[in-house]
């Protein structure tokens, strides 16, 4: 890895080169790196480390295992040489139109460059067009609504652009900004081999804009495509590939990979976020909430990611804490489809599902891709009994991403809801395949099975086994297991389960009518294989609780007391309840 | 939809709306004469005006056409007056520069509307009538103008543009006037080469779609299918002409692979392609519809999913089209992709898609009718050979449609489970089957499946009759036949008095369930609503514009002949396509049956009424069984030189049927062949290939499954390997029994007679041989009867020449239904047994009675010649060389002893001889 120094002078050319052609997003994220690498104390006034107090106690909090994290050795960095300015000083022309450009005036930025060859004109240029023509797609999709829904409005500058740049790559004459662009555009006319192509020698050739590795990142929608790619090895390969697994639901790989970055990049609340967003899918919400609060008190306008903070608060049914960002969030920026989300998430933990279906509404008309507003409206709609809506609602976000498994399991619901569990064990069985280490969707596929109407219960079992070799976290699994035995005449196996349950159930300190349950079973069971003593102790600790086992409880005792004395052979059957 | 509501407008101004307003304002100019300025008669009048009719109904396709593509159409139908037809149009469109003109133009637009209240109207004034077809279609113009933004003008203006231009640059003499701004001019004329080259490659692929789907017409896989769709549409018929691919479907396809493949290369897609009004834009799925699934897998796959696809990209809310989808996979066998696109279609739409517009706010209350997505679900289960699955669904599907009170559906899904009970084989329902479904198991009787369904099949019928769902009751009628034919009526309950009946099948039950199925015929006009027709009337007017006699005639001015020529070729056909179905069906339901009791003539009669009246609107599949069963025929009665023959022509037309009947009937022919000529290795290998058809699922495909052990146990028999042969005759027995096919029990137990027979253990034939006697007589299969009478004969005369007697008197008995209805084998076999008891009988003396001996042979000898069946062939001519002899005709003697060798070598020496059919498999 390379030393922080030279990390830093990098970001800092970069930044300025970035935001020279009006990569501003690109060039955000690289400030944001920049001010994450640590800093050398004795050398910054406290008002420089200002941004940085918060996020190394986070790091000190969750840094467990800071054995594992030494960057493998052998693996060579490429140092990619800082890319030389073919203008060193910007023309006058290109200033003016930087400032059209800044002024959103995009048209009129790229007819001042014209008649510009420098590439970085060429490159404003026509990135100034390809965002006048999808300002102009923007318009046109409210305009072109037609009876059967929106129609796909285009960005009628692809076709040219893609002409020139090609043009311009077959030349030789296009720098990796212009590549960047002409991968943009292939992307958008579904040309996405060739975009590829064209975005990893971008990003080989300036590592630094994170735009491109974002829209490289886009366009891997398979481990393999990944491993097909031909990319230099550079520190910024490491955010493109931690970000590539967090995509493809490895969280895991992806969580070594931040942990990584880390010790370079140890204040970057982007990490940080990151991290907190892997964590969530693994469920791990305790250490996603303290993330948040540290993110939010270093930066507390912040606005993006925060809607998996909402998640977490309302998961985790923190009223007012959720009320808070609720209301942080709208005073910042109202008009942000993840503010709201947030207060449609607030609405929902009040139970006023109505209203909080208004908010997530508007949440899609501000941005109709987006994924978790979908799914949860389809959760609202299925608290209000609105299934018919709800499917709806679940269909669009699977549609948008097929491998949202919380939309496929809210589908199953709906549809179980309805009576209708055949049909529902479709969509369980999609969401399974794509989150089998989720306990709740196989034990959701298991009771299905288990309706009265398809009483399918080898089906079942087998379910509840998934569920149980996933850390079922409400110990439903292994009750049902037994019970199901039970109810099959398979004693020996329910026994089996009946005891792991108990296991469980001490060690986690849970009493409940489970635990009654299953003692009495392994009391009754163990005296019918004869084995008194078990049963004994047993029944024994029902004697502790209240209610008719208790009563039974003593019955048995009492008659394993004559069998012993009196004749063995007598036959307790009548006793058992 | 939930998310987003609808705009209540759902009709956009578009270009050739536009068109077709120029055009209404020449018909119905408002003026005060009758024939106006530049028609000449009113015949040619009215031309136009069924021509706008037309434009405004057809549902061909999904795009409007292109301004060249009406300029073309106008040339058919206005003769000499196109040209100033065209040039005003392109003239009138050409001088719509700006908004404003857009703006005079609508409001001259409502100038032609004559007035609703006006109550005086002069005779020979033209006037719009507001409220006829085409004034709506004005006023929803002018109204859907009105309501545009000025945004939407604008994109009017600019989309008038191209419309024009892409007519105008085709057409040279008009020089484009109004090409604005574009500086990529150029690189339009390119791309419009680039697509001329897409297009003449499109057009070759259309061009072999459409060959292969003349090659092949053909049905659903169940007879209520495309009722269940109409149900979805709320009962829309839409007859379907075979070929209803318009002749520019060739360009369509290319415009897509155009905006997919490099997506945008083509000029601005919002720009060149307007869909059509979303009543065509139904007509023209559900037209789709109904083709796919009478054509099956002989629709071409892509071709039909490109379009989709570019209609799903043009109307995303049109959740149909995913459903056309599911059709397009299922007849496909893709089941993944059916299976989504089903899922897809209902999680949409809900079951309540419906035809024209849904209120749009009643999309978010109602509840949905997702039980219609079971009973589809349930289907394509059954389809794909799942009856497990299927069953399942079916019942959860019984389950919801109660919940919701659903009686329609609640019909249709016990008229599947009948379907589905009846098809497969299933050994025990218990359990399955909810209980609320028949009164008896409430009442803790377990009926076996055949009761239960009887009792379904009761059940569903009087449903259908309740609720007035004419087609369901037919279809339940004709069911009701299939289950009669095979099965014999026994009292449900097993206690109380027992009424005396005889354990037969009722062919006159049979009868009467068909002869009131066809009734469907003068009943099905309550159910149809009139709404669709006109749009098909539509399609197929314009699409005869493009036949070459249509312009002939119509470029005379003459009046009375150009009505002539609509009447003759566009005349629909007043009864819709699914009553046409179902009567057809009752004719083949009807041939089977009289297979089963025995009447071939009676059964070749009805194929064949079937196979010329239905052919045209008949599933591929249900053509084909028709084709295959008077192929069966021929087989039998002519041979199998004419057989093949008839098979070619079979083949060539069934092409692309997947699962097709007509390869099984190859392997049949192929296989009856190998053996009669004692080629027992080709014989074999066919066996296994007719094994190999079969699904591995328990239950599924039976017929086909007894059919291949059976002729397994007829190889083995060939090959004198006895005990195999009876084992698998057994098996196939037990299986038969398992399943209650009881038909095939008749043929499984003379086959095991004959096998005794062969095998010399003529005594274990004899039980055999009777019981097969009296499984014919339960079930009226006369003829088969017939054939194990023969047996039985052979049976007692190879007891000894004592039991002759018997034999022949059999043999007599049997005479009548044998030489009336029994095939070419059959008739020979009879003829030499009936020698052969003549000869072992001690009293006969040939040379008083030689021609009773030589008749029977001669004719036996004929027939097996016919057949090429050599082993019999050679023991006629055999048993005729011993009589000659006995005769003292040394010469005949020669000749027949001659011919036995010769059918001996043949015998033995199969090898040698050339058989081109060989290369067949």
């Amino acid at each position: 890895m390379s030393s922080k120094e030279t990390c830093r002078n990098e970001l800092r050319t970069a930044i300025r080169q970035l935001s020279d052609r009006c990569l501003y997003a690109a060039s955000k994220w690289a400030a944001e790196q920049l001010v994450g690498i640590e800093q050398d104390p004795a050398k910054f006034t406290p008002a420089n480390t200002r941004f940085q107090r918060g996020s190394s106690s986070i790091r000190r909090r969750f840094h467990t295992h800071e054995s594992t994290l030494t960057p493998a050795s052998g693996v060579l960095h490429v140092s990619t040489p800082v890319m030389e300015e073919d203008e060193i000083v910007d023309g006058d022309i290109y200033l003016l139109a930087k400032t059209y450009f800044d002024c959103r005036e995009y048209r009129r930025a790229a007819h001042v460059l014209q008649d510009q060859i420098g590439k970085k004109s060429v490159f404003l240029r026509c990135y100034a067009l390809y965002l006048a023509g999808e300002k102009r797609k923007e318009e046109e999709m409210i305009e072109l609504e037609g009876p059967l829904g929106k129609s796909d409005a285009v960005n009628h500058e692809l076709i040219p652009l893609e002409r020139e740049l090609s043009t311009l790559r077959k030349n030789g004459t296009i720098d990796p900004f212009g590549l960047y662009l002409y991968g943009l555009v292939l992307k958008e006319k579904g040309g996405e081999s060739l975009a590829r192509t064209v975005l990893v020698e971008s990003v080989n050739n300036y590592p630094w804009n994170w735009n491109a590795w974002s829209e490289l990142q886009s366009l891997c929608t398979s481990i393999d495509i990944l491993n097909s790619l031909n990319l230099n090895n550079h520190w910024m390969k490491d955010f493109f590939l931690a970000s590539v697994y967090q995509e493809l639901r490895m969280q895991n790989e992806a969580l070594v990979k931040y942990e990584n970055l880390l010790s370079n990049f140890s204040f970057s609340n982007y990490i940080q976020a990151q991290i907190a967003k892997a964590k969530y899918s693994l469920r791990e919400f305790e250490q996603v909430e303290s993330i948040f609060e540290e993110l939010l008190r270093n930066d507390p306008y912040r606005v993006e990611d925060m809607d998996m903070y909402s998640n977490v608060l309302y998961a985790k049914e923190c009223f007012s804490a959720l009320s808070y960002l609720a209301h942080r969030v709208f005073m910042t920026d109202k008009y942000r489809p993840e503010s709201c989300c947030i207060i449609g998430n607030y609405y929902s933990l009040k139970g006023q599902h109505e209203k909080s279906v208004v908010y997530f509404r508007r949440a899609l008309k501000l941005n109709k891709n987006y994924l978790s507003a979908w799914t949860l409206m389809g959760h609202e709609f299925v608290e209000m009994k609105n299934t018919a809506a709800a499917i709806d609602a679940y269909r669009h976000a699977v549609d948008i991403n097929p491998c949202d498994y919380r939309a496929w399991y809210g589908l199953g619901q709906a549809y179980e809801m309805m009576g209708m569990p055949f049909y529902a064990l479709h969509y369980f069985r999609k969401s399974v395949f794509l989150q089998p280490n989720d306990s709740r969707l196989w034990i959701a596929m298991a009771q299905c099975y288990e309706t009265e109407q398809l009483r399918m219960l080898e089906e079942a079992i087998k379910c509840y086994k998934g569920a149980a070799n996933c850390n079922d976290r409400e110990a439903i699994a292994m009750h049902q297991l037994a019970k199901l035995h039970c109810e099959l005449g398979r004693l020996e196996e329910a026994a089996f389960y009946y005891k792991k349950d108990l296991e469980r159930m001490e060690t986690e300190e849970r009493e409940g009518p489970n635990m009654v349950e299953a003692l009495l079973f392994l009391a009754t069971y163990y005296r019918r294989q004869k084995r008194f003593e078990d049963a004994e102790v047993y029944c024994t600790r029902l004697l502790d609780y209240t209610g008719p086992e208790k009563e039974t409880a003593k019955n048995l005792l009492r008659g394993m007391r004559i069998a012993q004395t009196s004749s063995p052979s007598l036959d307790f059957e009548h006793f058992t309840p | 939809m939930a998310g987003v509501l609808k705009p209540p407008g759902a009709f956009a101004v578009t270009p050739h709306k536009v068109s077709v307003c120029i055009l209404l304002q020449i018909y119905a100019p408002a003026a005060h004469i009758s024939v106006p300025f530049p028609f000449s008669s009113v015949a040619q009048h009215n031309r136009l005006g069924l021509f706008l009719l037309a434009l405004t109904k057809a549902c061909d396709d999904i795009f409007e056409p292109k301004l060249e593509e009406l300029i073309s159409q106008l040339r058919e139908i206005g003769g000499l007056l196109h040209h100033w037809l065209t040039d005003h149009l392109t003239n009138k469109l050409s001088t719509l520069s700006s908004p404003d003109d857009l703006f005079n133009f609508f409001s001259d637009m409502r100038g032609i509307l004559g007035g609703t209240d006006s109550g005086v109207v002069e005779d020979d004034q033209v006037i719009l009538d507001p409220s006829s077809n085409l004034g709506m279609f004005l006023r929803r113009c002018v109204l859907a103008f009105n309501l545009l933004s000025f945004e939407g003008v604008c994109h009017l203006l600019t989309n008038l543009g191209i419309y024009c231009k892409e007519a105008l640059s085709n057409c040279p003499p008009y020089e484009a006037q109004h090409l604005d701004d574009s500086s990529n001019d150029l690189e339009v004329l390119s791309q419009y080469e680039n697509m001329d080259l897409e297009n003449f490659v499109f057009e070759k692929v259309t061009e072999e779609i459409e060959a292969r789907e003349r090659a092949s017409k053909r049905v659903p896989f169940h007879l209520h299918v495309p009722k269940a769709l109409c149900g979805l549409v709320e009962d829309i018929e839409v007859l379907v002409d075979p070929k209803s691919k318009h002749g520019d479907k060739g360009r369509e396809v290319c415009q897509y692979t155009h905006s997919t493949s490099d997506a945008l290369r083509d000029i601005d897609p919002n720009g060149g392609m307007f869909l059509r009004t979303n009543w065509q834009i139904q007509g023209f799925l559900h037209e789709q519809a109904n083709a796919i699934e009478r054509h099956g897998g002989s629709y071409s796959f892509n071709a039909f999913e490109l379009i989709m696809k570019q209609l799903q990209k043009y109307a995303p809310e049109l959740h149909r089209v995913h459903y056309l989808r599911y059709l397009n996979s299922l007849y496909h066998d893709d089941y993944f992709a059916a299976l989504e696109n089903l899922h897809c279609y209902f999680d949409y739409s809900a079951g309540i898609e419906g035809f024209d517009y849904v209120p749009p706010s009643s999309g978010c209350n109602s509840l949905g009718r997702y039980e219609i997505a079971l009973l589809c679900l349930g289907m394509m289960h059954f389809h794909y050979g799942y009856p497990k699955q299927a069953l399942e669904v079916l019942t959860e599907a019984v389950h919801v449609s109660q919940q919701q009170s659903n009686d329609t559906c609640l019909a249709y899904t016990l008229a599947a489970i009948c379907n589905l009970l009846s098809e497969t084989g299933i050994s025990s329902t218990t359990g399955i089957l909810g209980s609320s479904l028949s009164p008896f198991t409430s009442i803790g009787i377990s009926l076996s499946v055949q009761q239960q369904l009887f009792v379904l099949l009761r059940g569903s019928l009087k449903r259908a009759e309740n609720l007035k769902l004419k087609r369901l009751v037919a279809s339940s009628h004709l069911a009701m036949a299939r289950f009669d034919l095979t099965h014999v009526q026994r009292p449900l309950l097993s206690f109380g008095p027992k009424a005396s009946m005889k354990l037969r099948t009722s062919p006159i039950n049979v009868c009467k369930e068909l002869r009131l199925s066809s009734q469907l015929i003068s009943e099905f006009c309550t159910e149809t609503s009139a709404m669709t027709n006109e749009g098909d009337f539509s399609t197929a007017w314009l699409k005869n514009l493009h036949k070459p006699m249509g312009s002939q005639v119509l470029s005379e001015e003459s009046g009375s002949g150009s009505f002539n020529v609509f009447q003759c070729c566009a005349q629909p056909s007043s009864i819709p396509g699914s009553v046409l179905q179902l009567v057809g069906s009752s004719y083949l339901v009807r041939a089977t049956a009289w297979e089963i009791y025995g009447s071939s003539s009676l059964a070749k009669t009805n194929a064949l009424v079937y196979a010329t009246c239905f052919s045209d609107v008949s599933s591929t599949s249900d053509a084909a069984l028709a084709y295959v069963k008077l192929i069966q025929h021929l087989a039998v009665f002519k041979g199998y030189k004419e057989a093949f023959a008839a098979l070619k022509i079979a083949e060539e037309k069934f092409l692309t049927v997947s699962k097709s009947r007509i390869l099984l009937l190859k392997l049949q022919l192929l296989h009856e062949r190998a053996l009669h000529r004692g080629h027992l290795k080709l014989a074999q290998q066919v066996c296994d290939e007719l094994g190999v058809l079969a699904s591995s699922v328990t239950g599924v495909d039976m017929e086909l499954k007894t059919e291949a052990s059976l002729r397994r146990a007829r190889t083995l028999l060939a090959a004198n390997q006895f005990s195999e042969a009876a084992a698998v005759s057994h098996s196939l027995f037990c299986m038969c029994y398992k399943f209650n096919l009881q038909v095939e029990n008749a043929t499984t137990l003379l086959l095991l007679a004959e096998i005794h027979k062969k095998s010399g253990n003529a005594v274990l034939g004899l039980p055999y041989a009777l019981a097969s006697l009296s499984f014919c007589q339960s079930f009226n299969l006369d003829l088969l009867k017939a054939s194990a009478t023969l047996t039985l004969a052979e049976l007692w005369l190879s007891l000894g020449s004592s039991h002759a007697k018997r034999a022949l008197a059999l043999i007599h008995g049997a005479f009548p239904m044998i030489l009336g209805h029994g095939g070419l084998e059959l008739r020979a076999r009879a003829h030499i047994v009936e020698a052969k008891c003549y000869l072992s009988d001690p009293n006969f003396s040939v040379s008083e009675n030689s021609d009773v001996v030589l008749d029977p042979l001669t004719q036996a000898s004929d027939e097996l010649q016919v057949l090429e069946y050599h082993e019999l062939a050679a023991e006629a001519f055999y048993l005729m060389a011993i009589v000659f002899d006995k005769l003292g005709r040394l010469d005949d003697r020669e000749e027949a002893a001659a011919s036995f060798k010769r059918h001996i070598l043949a015998l033995e020496n199969f090898q040698d001889e050339e058989d081109p059919l060989v290369n067949m498999l």
